[in-house]
């Protein structure tokens, strides 16, 4: 049975017996991390944390899973706030600490271009299926801004010696690239099949026992220190700092301009 | 021993002993860690191999003639600190094996944040042979890579290839022909350089904090390698390998 609740207009959250998904839903800004859709994202994810389900996949609608930061509420030029990014990266610490922590085996199912947060995103989420020509990475440096945010989740889920090289060098990598370097577990061959994996893929787990499901995670967070919010919050900083910066601010508007 | 040269904001640093496939001796290192000091203002770094091959490891030919381990303790402490002082540096390293890496100089690896190599290349630390510890390289490739990676590839002599390297994490890009390496690394360091601002510095600042290697951890492998040095087994394995005593 299929039963649709609508947190908000910036998040859709559905059920399916114990099968939960969230869905980014500000297609016209790629999902963007807004103050909006952050604030959406928290609400729902503490729904669900309160649910039956035992397994949460998070989606982007449209073309897009999620393009990162909200470029026009970070600019300060824009924004007229010059504390609105802190809040931003802030709030994004806390969303994936908040995701980490869940009792549900999270799965990212990256529908299209999942860019700077919105791959840390993905790195967040226990499980991520995505399809051949989708567009993941962490173009930052090309801003001239510091993905330090997100870095302790990339770290932890590339290993550091390959975060390094996608972190340092910026760009975007295809789908089936991100799946060779351990981004992507598992890759449908198109954009279509990626709905019917992702259904198979959460079904096989919700199969699990919640409890087993849960003990398992919680025992793996711990082991690789995942529930030591500190790097992360000192990260969020570290990416507020950088984003002030002078020359942050005019990469950032010289890339709003095109 | 050592070459340098700054360009396009790059600090391109070449082992430069190429007659003797950039085997490394006490007093190149010390070069090599003069070279990386000073290019600190440099805004991407490129380290590379004159001649044939990247860099064959140790000379062990000086390493045999001094059978009181003198030589192998310098060396093991020279590459420390190199590696330490690429890991170290404000600015991306970008490292570029073109036909062959083996053991010390495979150890270099540690300290790249990017490492490209041409796909036959040869890489591996094959050192327990002569009876000598890769444990020097340990922590820095555990910062890197899986465990049971990096288990494997120091304990097994066995070099492996450039894709192979690649599938498991300690080479970031393949070139197809060793000729293509030089171009290809300096091309990258050129890009890292062109970042605006100080996000690609920052991000290096920031993974060094959450992916540190220790003083502590460094020295302990350190320690470990050169606590073997000098004794019966690595005199008699180095004296077998030279035909000498």
């Amino acid at each position: 049975m299929t039963n649709e609740q609508i947190t908000s207009s910036a998040v859709l959250l559905k059920y399916d017996g114990n099968i939960a998904t969230l869905t980014m839903n500000r297609p016209d800004a790629r999902n963007a991390m807004s103050v909006e859709i952050l604030d959406a994202m928290h609400d729902a994810v503490d729904t669900v944390r309160g649910s039956d389900a035992s397994v949460l996949v998070i989606t982007g609608s449209g073309r897009a899973f999620c393009a990162g930061m909200d470029l026009k509420a970070v600019l300060i030029e824009l924004s007229g706030d010059p504390e609105m990014g802190e809040r931003l990266l802030t709030r994004l610490a806390e969303l994936t600490l908040k995701i980490r922590s869940l009792p549900q085996v999270t799965v990212a199912s990256v529908n299209g271009a999942a860019i700077g947060g919105g791959c840390g995103l993905t790195c967040v989420c226990d499980i991520t299926i995505s399809h051949a020509d989708a567009k993941l990475g962490f173009p930052e440096v090309d801003l001239g801004i510091c993905p330090a945010v997100i870095a302790p989740w990339v770290v932890k889920k590339l290993g550091a010696g390959v975060a390094r090289k996608a972190m340092l060098m910026g760009g975007v990598m295809s789908g089936k690239e991100g799946h060779d370097i351990g981004l992507v577990d598992q890759l449908a061959p198109t954009r279509d099949a990626l709905a019917p994996l992702t259904g198979d893929v959460a079904h096989r787990l919700a199969e699990g026992g919640p409890k087993a499901l849960s003990a398992t995670k919680n025992l793996l967070n711990q082991l690789d220190g995942s529930l030591d919010e500190s790097l992360v919050v000192r990260g969020a900083k570290l990416s507020a700092q950088v984003l002030a910066t002078p020359e942050a601010q005019a990469a950032l508007a010289a890339r709003m301009k095109r | 021993m050592i070459e340098s040269y700054t360009q396009s904001g790059v600090c391109v640093i070449d082992l430069a002993r190429p007659d003797k496939r950039n085997a490394m001796l006490p007093d190149m290192l010390d070069q090599l860690h003069e070279a990386i000091a000073s290019s600190h203002d440099a805004l991407a770094v490129a380290i590379l191999g004159q001649g044939k091959t990247f860099c064959a490891g140790f000379d062990l030919k000086a390493c045999a003639a001094d059978p009181g381990g003198e030589t192998m303790r310098a060396l093991l402490t020279g590459l420390s600190r190199c590696v330490g002082a690429l890991r170290d540096h404000p600015a991306p390293v970008v490292l570029g094996v073109h036909g062959a890496a083996v053991a010390g100089g495979c150890a270099l690896l540690g300290g790249a944040d990017v490492v490209i190599a041409n796909r036959s290349a040869k890489l591996g630390y094959p050192v327990v042979r002569i009876g000598v510890s890769p444990a020097v390289s340990s922590p820095y490739m555990l910062a890197a890579m899986r465990d049971g990676v990096v288990r494997t590839r120091l304990l097994d002599t066995e070099l492996i290839d450039g894709s192979h390297a690649l599938g498991l994490g300690m080479v970031h890009e393949l070139c197809e022909e060793p000729s293509e390496v030089r171009h290809r690394t300096i091309e990258i360091a050129e890009s890292l350089a062109s970042k605006p601002g100080n996000g690609c510095k920052a991000t290096k600042q920031w993974l060094n904090t959450i992916s540190s290697v220790t003083d502590e951890r460094a020295d302990a492998g350190l320690n470990a390698s050169i606590g073997l040095t000098g004794n019966d087994e690595e005199r008699a394995r180095l004296a077998a390998l030279w035909g000498s005593s």
